[in-house]
């Protein structure tokens, strides 16, 4: 390829370039701009010296967070928080839509489709609000339930081992429908004479969906996959504020609930520039590698 | 000869799903049932564990006072507004840019994707951003829903993956022979194609926009263009037994006890509903699908 | 080929992002803005426009349908535009400061913080310049020199004015036992821990409430966690130990001179394995520790006439357990540790931060009409416009006897409970306001309540001497740097000390951890704050 290249073919892409134009000056002004802002991270701030007017401090404030009393406490239960929820939370929207696809009756197939994916309207505040009414061991219907199959008295939401697969699971419950959708829709454009051949062959369902469903959605679950591991360390804040209690709390402290704790948000910048830097760093580190590794194996990847 | 191959496996599987599907359907349907109940019935009482199958002491305290509301509504026409123009001006500057970026042709898409994808990542923080919105006199206007970030780069990846499986390029390079431009192509041809996909995307980036309070939350100051979730979240705090208000140096009141978390439970209808009725009419092109092939790198 | 690209590309990035630095670093730096067009028009009639910010209680009417604030805008010829905040200050106060695109007036509790002071100087006006135009303001701080010393920074500045009330009680926390439930079983109201326990275990035990049930009753219960309001961590008073609601949340206290921390203190450890013992009787609720506060509300309520908590903590009996089952309770006087206790019994003594609150009324630097701002403040600070910015109007929520004296009034709805009744029609606390010692305002029928219920502890809280027994973090600015180590600090103790007091409470072992925990609590930070508050303490005692 050419030096220049890119701009060699202008003339014959002018069409393209106007087309995406819009796109490129909104990313631009609105994503592109403010990343001066960036800069927070290494300097101090003084409102009357403007954003980047503070006394540069390097590294000061990723090392204030590395050497900080429950840095690795933080980091540990913020990776195994979200690697649960990958490992287990991942493949869940695939299964369920790979067993929404299996339904033949339409009638039944919309009904438990519109029924999947209405908990993904609920809000966070009710949520852990519905969580402590149900599972509560003494009155809620879980604890009922536990009683009756003789798992006996456990408040889940009060042990550090059950914390995880209870935040994990009502994490499942809430979005799995929702995000089955893209898989649901990628099934759909299946060829249909894919199946008739199957059946031709003497195929079982079983074997059809191993050999034709699944095949089918393999190029979604490679980018969901890498983009999913591009967040490895941003858990949600909220939800996890809200369950957490004094008997869960260590291994629920993750970096989100103790950056608020510090009182970050009215008044360190600094601080929280650079534990933002820090997490989008790793991030990033794990969207680059998840994308070179499966550009090597699948042959896939974002960029 | 057929149907007699696919008896015995055919049944058991039959069997497993429909054992799957019930449980499925019960464990999602309940929880959701229980909103329902808990909106109506007395709060102590929810929250004490009797409200398990049925309504207990029903009363619609809630609802009223939701309605009640003024603001509820301001909210809803903002919201409908915010959510249909957002979402319109969300298609138009996506689609056009997933199209190209699915053309391999453009040289450039590599570069551009990446400088798209890296700002998934790294952003310049809240207090650039606010001061940008501020010198671009959107702060405090209806705009500020509509036009940043009207580019969401995990919906453009998905719709760029779309056109490149389903748009050969034979199809364009045929077109280009009879003289088609790639505008005409565009409308005509790949956008009537891309029915699923624009369903899909745009109820993402609709649910977006209807679920969207942070907005509200940082630049708008004006009750008069709060969106409905903003005002549905004081509704929801106001009716919050005083945790913290005894601590405040006040009492606390025992008066929303009985009737608060009808609130809570009631909000969340009242915001879901509307949003649940346009379920049906997009879902038919689900149907259809959205698919995302594979990209080469 | 490709890594080239990509080089390129993030080269031209990089650019962009210097390039961008540059031109934006002249943002949010316009603070100096030149006061233009004063329209210093107050006296020709014509209002002046000003504009304000008020973070208020989400139950609070709208600011226009209050009476006596039109008056008090009119009084001081000003039309104040108003930005009515419920929720979310925190998050949202940050980007507004940062950006310099502030109202005239902020109102509400601590709405700016002395951090915030600091943080963005230039923003803020220093207010002891215009003093003089507010008469009222200066009757507060010769009356109440104790509002002067929270107003003023370590420099001198005055940026925010306090609020002062004078009728709150001297302490937030009231203790609860079952009277009826006590006289069902013929026990007498327990004065000593050992007596607490076996009233706890007949609770228990038995059917208290009579109900047909013996298993319904919960013996003991508190909003959970240590430190904080309505906590067991009151029971320290037994061993001598004076809480102060400003800091006990995170275990400091005062005694002989010194600062100290309970969590690291024997008697606290004394205390959990108490409280370890009750857990282990189940005589505490066994969701102390999950519970949110509306289920921690609702389970006292009982259910009818049948109560369900026999000793718990709260601000006022009707609130705690509703009106229905709240005669049942009586409250009680602090406990002793054992009969023979010599120890000077105390509890959680809360004067300060009840009828004081830091920096309720501040206004910006920008200001284009500071006098006509002032006029604002200075009518507000009138006693009279107090009562009513706490109680309501003149008019719906108080009556005016005539003859000089007030009379707070029932609610207009009368299902609605005068506490909530005053946050829905007014300010209530939130407000910025003086009400002067003996301005007199018969309360209402909450406050009397608070006030009767208080008795039992008036003894033991008269014992406290508020100079040597109180930490006075009120009247003290610390500086940002010792400010930011100690709310790092402090997150870094609490986390741990929270989780270990779960854990020893449900499950026990604090004898085996309690060095190890010592220990690691000093690393955490613990030492390092009692240097500093010990610092900031024997300076605020040399100059007073």
């Amino acid at each position: 390829m050419r030096p220049g290249s890119i701009f060699g073919t202008f003339k014959r892409d002018y069409q393209l370039w106007m087309m995406i134009a819009p796109a490129i000056a909104v990313i631009f002004i609105f994503n592109y701009i403010p990343m001066y802002g960036v800069q927070l991270a290494f300097r101090d701030y003084h409102f009357s010296k403007g954003l980047t007017g503070g006394d540069w401090q390097g590294l000061f404030y990723f090392k204030q967070f590395i050497d900080s009393y429950l840095f690795t406490d933080l980091l540990k239960n913020t990776f195994f928080i979200s690697l649960t929820t990958i490992v287990v939370g991942f493949p869940a929207p695939i299964i369920l839509a790979l067993i929404l696809n299996q339904i033949r009756r339409k009638k039944m197939k919309q009904l438990m489709q519109t029924t999947v994916y209405l908990p993904h309207f609920i809000s966070i505040i009710v949520l852990v609000g519905m969580l402590n009414v149900l599972l509560s061991p003494e009155t809620g219907i879980v604890g009922h339930i536990m009683k009756s199959i003789g798992l006996g008295h456990i408040n889940l939401l009060a042990s550090t081992s059950t914390f995880i697969p209870t935040y994990v699971l009502s994490d499942i419950w809430q979005h799995c429908g929702w995000n089955s959708i893209i898989y649901l829709a990628a099934l759909s454009t299946v060829d249909p004479q894919l199946y008739d051949s199957a059946k031709i062959d003497g195929a079982g369902r079983w074997q059809t969906i191993r050999y034709i469903d699944f095949p089918a959605l393999v190029p979604t679950i490679v980018i969901l996959f890498i983009l999913s591991m591009g967040n490895i360390l941003s858990t949600g804040f909220e939800k996890i504020f809200l369950m957490q209690n004094a008997l869960n709390l260590p291994v629920s402290e993750v970096i989100a609930t103790y950056v608020y704790k510090i009182g970050i948000i009215s008044n360190q910048f600094s601080y929280a520039s650079a534990i933002g830097l820090f997490n989008t760093l790793v991030n990033f580190i794990f969207l680059f590698a998840m994308n070179a590794i499966s550009k090597r194996v699948s042959n896939t990847s974002l960029f | 000869m057929i149907r007699q191959r696919l008896n015995g496996g055919e049944i058991a599987f039959r069997i497993v799903l429909s054992a799957l599907c019930a449980l499925i359907f019960l464990a999602i349907a309940y929880p959701l049932y229980f909103i329902v109940i808990a909106s109506i019935s007395d709060s102590t009482l929810v929250s004490t564990g009797k409200v398990l199958l049925l309504p207990k002491e029903i009363s619609f305290f809630g609802y009223k006072e939701i309605f009640q509301d003024e603001r509820v509504w301001t909210g809803y026409r903002n919201t409908v507004f915010y959510t249909t123009a957002g979402t319109l001006v969300n298609l138009l500057f996506t689609l056009p840019a997933a199209y190209v970026l699915s053309r391999r042709e453009f040289r450039a898409r590599r570069f551009i994707m990446f400088a798209f994808v890296l700002t998934m990542f790294f952003n310049g923080g809240l207090i650039p951003t606010y001061l940008l919105m501020k010198d671009l006199h959107l702060t405090n206007t209806p705009w500020v829903f509509i036009l940043p970030f009207c580019v969401n780069v995990f919906y453009l990846i998905i719709a760029r993956t779309f056109f490149e499986s389903t748009l050969p390029s034979e199809l364009y390079e045929a077109a280009a022979i009879d003289g088609c431009s790639h505008f005409v192509f565009f409308v005509k041809v790949a956008l009537p194609l891309s029915k699923a996909l624009i369903s899909v995307i745009g109820l993402y980036y609709l649910v977006g926009h209807w679920n969207d309070f942070f907005t509200a939350l940082i630049y708008i100051r004006d009750n008069e263009w709060k969106p409905l979730q903003i005002i549905l979240r004081d509704i929801l705090l106001s009716n919050q037994v005083f945790s913290g208000g005894a601590g405040t140096g006040g009492d606390s009141g025992g008066y929303a006890q009985r009737y608060a978390d009808q609130i809570k439970y009631g909000v969340i209808i009242v915001s879901t509903l509307p949003i649940l009725v346009l379920y049906p009419f997009l879902q038919k092109y689900f149907e259809k699908g959205v698919m995302i092939g594979s990209i080469k790198g | 080929m490709r890594k080239k690209a990509i080089w390129l590309l993030s080269i031209i990035l990089v650019a962009c992002a210097v390039l961008a630095g540059c031109s934006g670093s002249g943002n949010g730096n316009g603070g100096g803005e030149a006061a233009n067009d004063s329209g210093n028009s107050g006296q020709s009639g014509e209002k002046v426009k000003l504009t304000a910010l008020i973070t208020k209680h989400p139950l609070t009417k709208p600011l226009a349908e209050m009476e006596w604030l039109q008056q008090v805008e009119d009084a001081a010829g000003v039309d104040i535009e108003w930005q009515e905040i419920t929720a979310d200050w925190g998050q949202k106060k940050g980007t507004l400061l940062a950006s310099g695109d502030v109202p005239d007036l902020f109102v509400g509790p601590n709405v700016i913080t002395d951090a915030d002071f600091a943080q963005f100087q230039g923003l803020f006006q220093d207010l002891n310049g215009l003093l003089e135009q507010a008469p009222n303001v200066q009757k507060m701080f010769e009356e109440k020199p104790e509002t002067k010393a929270i107003a003023t920074q370590r420099d001198g500045e005055i940026y925010g004015l306090p609020k002062y009330q004078s009728y709150w009680p001297n302490t937030a926390n009231r203790q609860y036992i079952n009277q009826a439930w006590l006289d069902n079983l013929g026990l007498s109201m327990p004065t000593t821990w050992d007596e607490l326990y076996h009233v706890l275990v007949a609770f228990k035990e038995k059917d208290a409430n009579g109900n047909g049930d013996p298993n319904d009753e919960i013996p003991m219960d508190w909003p959970g966690g240590i430190g904080g309001y309505f906590n067991p961590a009151v029971l320290l008073g037994s061993m001598g130990i004076t809480l102060a609601s400003e800091v006990s949340g995170q275990g400091y206290f005062i005694e002989d001179g010194g600062v100290k921390n309970f969590l690291t203190d024997d008697r606290y450890k004394q205390m959990v394995l108490f409280l370890n013992k009750l857990y282990k009787a189940g005589l505490i609720n066994p969701e102390v520790f999950t519970h949110d506060y509306t289920k921690y509300q609702a389970v006292a309520r009982g259910e009818g006439d049948t109560a369900k908590v026999g000793f718990t903590w709260g601000w006022v009996a009707s609130d705690r357990f509703g009106e229905q089952v709240a005669p049942q309770y009586a409250s009680m006087s602090p406990l002793k540790v054992s009969a023979g206790s010599a120890e000077q019994v105390s509890w959680s003594y809360d004067y300060y931060s009840l009828n004081f609150g830091v920096n309720h009324i501040v206004m910006s630097a920008k200001t284009k009409n500071k006098e006509a701002a002032m006029r604002f403040i200075n009518e507000l600070y009138n006693p009279v416009t107090g009562i009513q910015a706490l109680f309501g109007s003149i008019g719906p929520n108080i009556k005016d006897n005539g003859d000089g004296t007030y009379a707070v009034l029932p609610p207009q709805d009368s299902k609605m409970d005068p506490g909530t009744w005053k946050w829905t029609s007014t300010w209530a606390d939130n407000g910025a306001f003086y009400i002067s010692d003996g301005t007199p305002l018969t309360l209402g029928k909450d406050m009397q309540e608070v006030l009767t219920q208080s008795e039992p502890l008036s003894g033991v809280l008269e014992q406290v001497d508020p100079e040597n027994d109180v930490y006075p973090a009120m009247f003290i600015k610390y500086s940002t740097a010792d400010n930011n180590s100690m709310s790092l600090n402090n997150t870094n103790v609490m986390n741990l000390a929270n989780t270990s007091f779960a854990k020893w409470v449900t499950k026990g072992g604090i004898e085996a951890e309690w060095d190890t925990y010592v220990n690691e609590s000093k690393k955490a930070g613990l030492d390092q704050n009692l240097e500093i508050m010990q610092k900031y303490y024997d300076e605020y005692l040399s100059t007073n």
